[in-house]
């Protein structure tokens, strides 16, 4: 039940994103939830390591259960509610097997993408390297045309034709390579694929808040 | 059918052996198979290429459908074998959760590891620098308390999500075994030592024993031995 479910969660992360997509799919809202903030250091306090000992958001908990990695909570609850909302893992077993390759090439994704994005913020002063700020950026550009290809190939989603756990886990990356500046015009498949799903009622209704009160980065424009 | 599948693989490579461990659980053996070489750079062949367009090992093709991440390969072969071989998701739903909880921190396990293991394989040798080095190595100590202290909650004879070997144990296990054949002291770890010695004895494990260990039984232990 919803209301036995508890949420902490950061604007914009895309791992806490996730669930809150799973949740509206799987007609769960009514949860409990909290929003943090992460420049305030608040997903080190007591309430996050109560249930999560990393620190880190989202920290989850289901009933009894803690799911505080987002791909766990997701599978979680589709295998808990699979009767429920929309079937998110499908049948066949080439659209499975597609779905099941693109979730898990997304973390790739997502390294790649926190490497340019997050270079300054991980990386000590004098241990920067301008050779390894190029290296990162054609690594993310190769690995971005990876997923203009994929996407070019298929017919809305990244499985197919039906919206998958694929796509309730991988969205929230893309949709954060353009808060950050990714250029459109380079990458229309991307861009076709965002536009297409900002406005499907799980995203919408959990669209991060501080995405429509402060403006977008560049970080990503000349990539 | 097992006939109908292929993987390229890599000996010690943890994403490989998930995939040779799973295929063993799930009684799929007979499956063609090649081992490929990292260091000949065999990884980046025509071969390879032409089922994994990223030239990585793990390559996995079972007839005409491709998941050549590791994870993908797992969760896809259980979902078609459900009823071959050992159920390795339960439906107790404590269990359940911690395999999935586990699973997926073993991402973030395997990647502080790696980043010790293969630092010099990462890094060019201009970008070096002692103090990640010893940063990587604290995250990685760090990284094994957590560990260490989940399975001391579980108890003596237990798999990573409880009484039963999971997927959990699948994904994970490939990593444990990599730390101790780089070196790490099972006095300073000695609930990942038992995990070990209970997990290396599995039929599906020893059947999948990465080749270049059961040659040479001693590894690179000079790496974690101060972890």
């Amino acid at each position: 039940m919803a209301k036995d479910m508890t949420l902490l969660w950061g604007s914009g992360s895309p791992p806490c994103w996730r669930i809150q997509i799973m949740l509206e799919e799987k007609q769960l809202q009514g949860y409990n939830q909290k929003l943090l903030a992460f420049e305030k250091k608040e997903h080190k306090s007591q309430e996050v390591l109560d249930i999560n000992p990393r620190g880190q958001l989202p920290a989850f908990k289901c009933g009894n259960h803690i799911l505080n990695e987002s791909y766990a909570a997701c599978f979680f609850l589709e295998n808990q509610y699979k009767s429920q909302g929309n079937k998110l893992i499908p049948d066949s077993p080439d659209a499975q097997a597609l779905m099941y390759q693109r979730m898990f090439e997304a973390f790739t994704l997502g390294q790649k993408m926190a490497d340019v994005i997050y270079y300054n913020y991980k990386v000590p002063e004098e241990e920067r390297h301008d050779s390894a700020v190029q290296r990162n950026k054609e690594a993310l550009t190769a690995e971005l045309k990876l997923w203009e290809g994929y996407l070019n190939k298929t017919d809305c989603c990244l499985a197919g034709k039906e919206f998958t756990l694929a796509d309730v886990l991988v969205f929230p990356g893309v949709a954060y390579l353009f808060r950050f500046g990714l250029c459109s015009e380079r990458y229309p498949a991307l861009a076709k694929y965002y536009t297409s799903l900002k406005d499907r009622p799980s995203i919408k209704a959990t669209w991060p808040p501080t995405w429509q009160s402060t403006p977008a980065q560049d970080t990503l424009k000349t990539v | 059918m097992a006939k109908d599948m292929t993987l390229l693989w890599g000996s010690g490579s943890p994403p490989c052996w998930r995939v040779q461990i799973m295929l063993e659980e799930k009684k799929l053996q007979g499956y063609d198979q090649k081992l490929l070489s990292f260091e000949k750079m065999e990884h980046k062949s025509q071969e390879v290429l032409d089922i994994n367009p990223r030239g990585q090992l793990p390559s996995f093709k079972h007839g005409n459908i491709v998941v050549n991440e590791s994870y993908g390969v797992c969760f896809y072969l259980e979902s078609q074998f459900k009823n071959q071989g050992t159920k390795l998701i339960p439906d107790d739903t404590d269990q359940q959760a911690l395999m999935y909880q586990r699973m997926f921190e073993g991402l973030t396990f395997y990647d502080k590891v790696a980043a010790v293991i293969y630092y010099e394989y990462y890094v060019p040798e201009g970008e070096r620098h002692d103090s990640a080095v010893k940063r990587n190595k604290e995250a990685l100590d760090t990284e094994l308390k957590l560990w260490e202290g989940y399975l001391q909650k579980l108890g003596a004879g237990s798999y990573l999500a409880g009484p039963s070997f999971t997927l959990a144990d699948v994904v994970v296990f490939p990593t444990v075994a990599n730390l101790f054949r780089f070196g790490l002291s099972a006095q300073r770890y000695p609930k990942l030592g038992e995990y070990y010695g209970l997990v290396k004895e599995r039929p599906s494990v020893k059947a999948s024993w990465p080749p270049h260990w059961l040659e040479n039984p001693k590894g690179d232990e000079d790496t974690l031995k101060d972890v």
